[in-house]
């Protein structure tokens, strides 16, 4: 079966020269020259050309810019998701780009939320199991961390949905069960994608509101992808991109 | 892999049976396959099983000597009385005995007209019944023209139903006398098997034909059967066969001489047919639809080797209940079909249970590991991505 999954796995470009890291522990996510080439026809499409970005903890950091400008990509590198070309991704001071794959997805399930902004609740699953989905991935037992999700569902304002499936709940519902998800496993660090690029001002609101409820949290640390101006005022910290660099006079 | 498989294997059942249309298209597209599958291959054995049978209801006999141009039980070439001494003669021979079987037109007092299989047995021996009522046949069997009848197709001959013993019927202008009923095993050719004893067999058989269909005969203990085969076969030139060879031999003729194995072999083949579409698409249709969940498990850390158990797991779970419906249908329809004349003997075979089995599980592996290749290659990061 080793062999069948090698397969599958996805070429990893081994760096050329590992930079000098000066990596910060007390920062929750930290992106030291973060470069990223994706093939194109036979030449190389450079989309982050050497981008610095510090996530410090107890902080909403919202990563804006135009579309196409790299965010999305600078934010899968720094969860771990994809791998830069070059440059130093760490998350609470572990190097992401010195891991191996199965470390990677180790790492993730243990320390990252996620959030996406098509929310990819399980359609078949209640609300509470699949925001339990991280502690059951993690080897909680099932009961103890569909329980463990409900609670969470109902702290975060969302009693009385935990039973329901995705279907029946709003666009705003289903991403704040996603938000819970994120949060179940009492994750360092928080990714979130536009996170309100689906939904209306009201339940954007909402969400943004439970975002920086848990970024309140001395030990963790949320980072928000958005080019949606009406949540900037949510962010603790704003780092503006441009043209896959740091937009002249945004902080790291 | 270890830690928290069990759970992602609940969350992954409960994918798959949340979505009602798919798992109940893959359990019933997979009970309709094994159903197919089984019961065509069932009564595919059970017809190859009656070309066998006319052997097989003689328990006694350890050796077939015939003709060498009979390639069948079901009808002999007749040879000459003269080889029944020289077969008794030969160095090894326990004992062997005349047998006669050949396809006769009885005639009842009504008049009405049935083809039937006469068989006639030694009149000391009474070798050739069946095990079935053995006692009272022999018995029934002594007077003379005394017939016993195979009581499961006497309605081929009385369609009423009637009881046959008592009735007196015609074979060739002889008047015959049903004595008793004996159960015999179900032949290819489907007629009732009517038995006399052998002296009265060739007696109403017309006399252009020698009467020794096949002499039945067995080894003394200790004797080496092929070395006696080919001893009796030097010194007569018969052909001598041991009871499975002629067994395999009738069963042989049927795959040679019918279009059984190509029909049934075509509806196999479409159960086989049937189960991988409908397994590979349903299953293909279902990760495709949930492409982006699985992604999005991906990236919140469930490993590649997990995802491949969830969908294995996913497969399995129909392969199981859709494998046990279609045994069970099979078993109930062979188990209902029992007494009609169609499916008589026929039973589902452990060999039969055991490979669709694995046919079943090689399907919904195979479609599995095909559908779930474009989720371990799929990138994490793809989920980010609108
Ligand atoms: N897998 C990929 N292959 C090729 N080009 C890509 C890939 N992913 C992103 N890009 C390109 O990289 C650039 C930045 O994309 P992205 O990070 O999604 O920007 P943003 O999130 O700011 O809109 C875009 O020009 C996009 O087309
Ligand atoms: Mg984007």
């Amino acid at each position: 079966m080793r062999a069948l999954l090698d397969r599958f796995r996805p070429a990893r470009t081994r760096r050329s020269h590992q930079m000098e890291a000066q990596v910060n522990p007390a920062l929750a996510a930290q992106g030291i020259g973060i470069v990223m080439e994706f093939p194109n026809g036979n030449e190389r499409l450079r989309v982050l050309h050497g981008v610095d970005i510090e996530v410090p903890y107890g902080q909403l950091t919202m990563l804006v810019g135009p579309s196409g400008c790299g965010k999305t990509t600078l934010l899968s590198i720094l969860s771990g998701t994809l791998s830069a070309t070059d440059g130093v991704a760490a998350v609470m001071g572990q190097r992401l780009d010195l891991m191996g794959d199965n470390q990677l997805v180790t790492f993730r399930r243990r320390y990252i939320g996620f959030i996406f902004q098509q929310y990819n609740l399980i359609p078949t699953l209640t609300a509470a199991e699949n925001a339990a989905i991280p502690l059951i991935a993690n080897g909680t037992p099932w009961e103890d961390a569909v329980g463990r999700s409900s609670r969470l569902m109902e702290q975060l304002g969302l009693a009385g949905h935990t039973g329901k499936l995705p279907r029946q709940l709003s666009g705003g519902q289903q991403q704040r069960v996603a938000i819970v998800r994120a949060l179940a496993h009492e994750p360092a660090l928080v990714v979130c994608d536009e996170p309100t690029a689906a939904l209306d001002a009201e339940a954007g609101q909402a969400v943004m509101g439970l975002l920086d409820e848990a970024a309140a949290d001395s030990r963790r640390a949320v980072l928000v992808v958005t080019h949606d101006d009406r949540i900037f005022p949510f962010a603790d910290r704003i780092v503006r991109m441009e043209d896959g660099r740091m937009a002249a006079g945004s902080q790291p | 892999m270890g830690k928290g498989l069990f759970g992602m294997i609940a969350v992954a059942l409960k994918m798959l049976m949340g979505d009602r249309v798919k798992y109940l298209g893959l359990v019933f597209g997979i009970a309709f396959a094994t159903l197919l599958m089984t019961q065509q291959m069932s009564i595919f054995v059970g017809l190859l099983t009656w070309g066998a049978n006319p052997v097989l209801d003689v328990r006694q006999a350890q050796l077939w000597a015939m003709d060498p141009r009979v390639d069948q039980p079901d009808e002999g070439q007749p040879v000459s009385d003269a080889m029944l001494y020289r077969v008794r003669s030969v160095d090894g021979v326990a004992w062997a005995v005349p047998y006669f079987r050949s396809t006769a037109t009885l005639k009842t007092v009504e008049g009405q007209l049935a083809a039937v299989t006469l068989v006639g047995v030694d009149n000391q021996s009474m070798i050739g019944l069946p095990a079935d009522n053995l006692a009272e046949a022999t018995q029934a069997i002594r007077g003379r023209n005394a017939m016993i009848v195979d009581r499961n197709n006497a309605y081929l001959i009385w369609p009423d139903g009637r009881d046959p013993v008592g009735q007196v019927a015609e074979i060739n202008d002889n008047r015959v006398t049903i004595t008793g009923t004996t159960s015999a095993l179900t032949t290819f050719a489907g007629l009732p098997t009517v038995y006399m004893k052998f002296t009265d067999a060739i007696a109403i058989t017309p006399p252009e034909r020698n009467k020794l269909s096949f002499i039945l005969l067995s080894a003394k203990p200790g004797t080496n059967i092929e070395e006696l085969k080919a001893r009796i076969s030097q010194t007569t030139g018969l052909k001598v066969l041991t009871r499975d060879e002629f067994a395999a031999a009738g069963t042989q003729f049927i795959i040679d001489n019918t279009g059984i194995p190509a029909s049934f072999g075509t509806a196999i083949f479409l159960g086989v047919l049937v189960a991988i579409v409908i397994t590979a698409l349903t299953l293909a249709m279902f990760i495709q639809e949930n492409l982006k969940n699985f992604g999005a498990l991906k990236a919140i850390g469930v490993t590649n080797s997990q995802i491949l158990v969830m969908v294995l797991s996913q497969a399995l779970l129909v392969g199981f209940i859709g494998y046990g419906l279609g045994i069970g249908g099979t078993a109930a329809f062979l188990t209902f079909g029992a007494d009609s004349p169609g499916l008589r003997g026929f039973s589902l075979l452990g060999e039969i249970v055991g490979w669709s089995a694995v046919g079943v599980a090689a399907i919904v592996v195979g479609s599995a590991l095909l559908s779930v290749r474009r989720v371990l290659r799929m990138d994490p990061a793809i989920v980010f991505r609108g």
